[in-house]
């Protein structure tokens, strides 16, 4: 099976395709900011240098979130057309899993986060299990303060007996501090574990359900301020997104 | 009969609250137009919020680029190009058209063609009717008021701008202080002919001999008229200061606009963007024009109403043009928030 998968949710743009779990070829550009201007060719590199054709391809794959708004849209928008097109499957995947993905340690608590600034991180903590489905998710995907995150960390250690830790992703180690703390041995991820990865997206759909093109969407774990402001204000639930869009 | 083969273009437009697809036949023909408003979303925030409005293009953009195709009765088989907004606009709405048109044209192996947002509102006149060069543009929206110069289909130049405030942008502004909902401007515009023009508000720049426009002072004359009679305890006519307000904007549009028709001597004068909606607007026009000089008279080409504002069908008109003119992009194609037509060598002096 023949997988193309990317993540645009961080400043590394990654473009990989995967022979079922066979990482074929995956391209990096480290510290790209101009994500929209960048996909679509490396995608048409990656293609030609394989000698295939979109249309060959069986499945598209994403990393559907966290990560940047804007970044999230592009690699998103782009597979939903490319699935909805050519009638292919499509499957989103947690940026903080496929981060996680990257560390093999088993007995070890996968920390994954992404800098959400002011001490605040998009994060999930991970294990890996003795099968091979790739790391599960132990505490949910979430918008957190440090601290909450670290508590969430060490009740998790504690009440698992795990007695290691590794940080993997973006903006861990100005915590070194508040992290030793909570007294539990951990370590960084490496430099190549820190970036999002598209060859281990690749992977990582081989065990997750094809998504509605239609339907997938970005998961930003966080409302707009906007929203949140109006809220407060006037006390109103918030509504299905799709009850405010209209055709005319 | 040598037959010549019709082009159709499926086009993207998502430039602000809009998420819009079309399928245009030749440049002239709406053969589908689906256009999702988001308007009920924003008016909880009292206007449009720029990462809302991206969340909500992406939610539809796959079922309608299938509806488009659908409501046309073709396949991508029929498709000729794909054509799509890059600018100007909000850059997180934007990117949602342009990576999906790219993604599309990949999918496909169908050229892909981008194109200036105020070149496709301009060309919704086209929808209606040919026109003929060189023609003469008022272009009235949200974020721009403009007199554009189009010489022929692809090459247009500014020849007067706003200095500060757009028109459509002015009617907003207005419409909120009187609590009309965002966009106010067909609102406002209902209630301006139901009113008179009593209070007599500043037309600015009218005598000015440039083409440009200014409506920030006209907007803080009419704040301070209705903040200063609300102080007193005196309740105002909100017809009356609808249709004040109304009186000034279009003064000033026609005075300037018509003095540019008699300097360029267009065979065509066009109107787009969504004030270009305002009755008031396309009647004094109209009228304008009737009154020129017999060897002056020109074409008049006013877009229909339902495609004066955000639409993917004057995207696909704009589009045919290029497209006739071989100009395609490639699949580096990005969102350009800024873009703006090429200003006049006058201008620039
Ligand atoms: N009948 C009307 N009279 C006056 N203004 C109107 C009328 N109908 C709509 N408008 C105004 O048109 C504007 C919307 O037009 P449009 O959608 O073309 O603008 P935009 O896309 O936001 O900006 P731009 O095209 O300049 O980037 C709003 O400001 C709205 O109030
Ligand atoms: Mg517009």
């Amino acid at each position: 099976m023949k997988i193309l998968s990317m993540s645009t949710a961080t400043n590394n743009l990654s473009v990989a395709l995967n022979d079922g779990a066979k990482i074929i070829t995956e391209k990096n550009e480290f510290d790209q900011r101009n994500h929209s201007g960048h996909l679509d060719p490396l995608i048409d590199e990656i293609l030609k240098e394989n000698d295939l054709s979109l249309a060959e391809i069986d499945r598209f794959a994403v990393a559907i979130g966290p990560g940047s708004y804007t970044g999230l849209r592009i690699g998103v928008t782009t597979v939903k057309m490319f699935a909805s097109i050519l009638h292919k499957d499509v499957a989103g995947i947690s940026t903080l899993q496929a981060l996680a993905a990257s560390c093999a340690e088993k007995d070890t608590l996968i920390v994954a986060g992404i800098d959400a600034r002011n001490d605040n991180y998009f994060a999930g903590a991970y294990v890996n299990k003795e099968d091979d489905l790739g790391p599960e998710c132990v505490i949910p995907d979430g918008h957190y303060h440090i601290d909450t995150l670290l508590s969430a960390v060490a009740e998790y250690c504690a009440n698992n007996n795990l007695e290691n830790v590794i940080y993997v992703g973006t903006g861990f180690e100005k915590q070194k501090e508040a992290i030793k703390k909570t007294n539990i041995p951990f370590s960084f991820g490496t430099e190549k574990q820190n970036v999002v990865h598209g060859g281990l997206i690749g992977k990582l759909t081989l065990n997750a359900q094809p998504d509605d093109p239609d339907q997938l969407l970005p998961n930003y774990l966080r409302r707009t301020q906007a929203e949140i402001d109006w809220h407060k204000k006037t006390g109103e639930a918030y509504k299905p997104d799709s009850n405010y869009v209209e055709e005319v | 009969m040598v037959h010549k083969k019709d082009i159709r273009i499926l086009a993207f437009e998502s430039s602000c609250d809009e998420t819009s697809t079309s399928v245009v036949k030749n440049g002239r023909e709406v053969e589908s137009l689906i256009v999702a408003t988001q308007i009920k979303s924003h008016q909880r925030f009292g206007g449009v919020v720029p990462e809302v409005a991206s969340r909500h293009h992406i939610e539809v953009i796959t079922q309608i680029t299938k509806e488009a195709l659908s409501e046309a009765k073709v396949t991508w088989n029929d498709i000729d190009a794909i054509a799509v907004t890059y600018g100007p606009g909000l850059v997180g709405a934007l990117l949602i058209g342009v990576s999906a048109a790219k993604a599309a044209s990949m999918a496909t192996g169908i050229p892909l063609i981008g194109v200036d947002h105020i070149m496709g509102h301009i060309m919704a006149a086209q929808l209606k009717e040919e026109i003929t060069y060189p023609a003469l543009a008022l272009q009235v929206s949200g974020g721009h008021t403009e007199i554009v110069l189009l010489k022929d289909p692809t090459h247009f130049e500014i020849v007067g701008d706003t200095r500060d405030d757009a028109a459509g942008e002015a009617y907003d502004k207005i419409g909120r202080v009187l609590g009309v909902n965002y966009p106010a401007g067909k609102t406002i515009d209902e209630w301006a002919h139901q009113g008179k023009d009593t209070f007599d508000f500043p037309r600015a720049m009218i005598k000015e001999e440039d083409y440009d426009f200014s409506f920030s002072g006209l907007k803080s004359a009419f704040i301070n008229t209705y903040h200063h009679a609300e102080q007193i305890n005196q309740k105002l006519n909100k017809y009356d200061l609808a249709a004040s307000f109304q009186a000034a904007v279009i003064d000033v549009l026609a005075t300037k606009t018509i003095r540019a028709i008699k300097q360029y001597q267009p065979q065509t004068f066009i109107m787009g963007g969504g004030v270009a909606a305002n009755h008031g607007l396309r009647d004094r026009m109209n009228q304008e024009i009737k009154n020129l000089p017999q060897n002056m008279r020109l074409k008049v080409i006013l877009p229909e109403l339902k495609l004066c504002g955000d639409n993917a069908a004057m995207i696909g008109a704009a589009a045919y043009n290029l497209y006739q003119e071989g100009k395609f992009a490639d699949l580096t194609l990005d969102a350009d928030a800024s873009l703006e037509l090429p200003y006049a060598s006058e201008m620039l002096q």
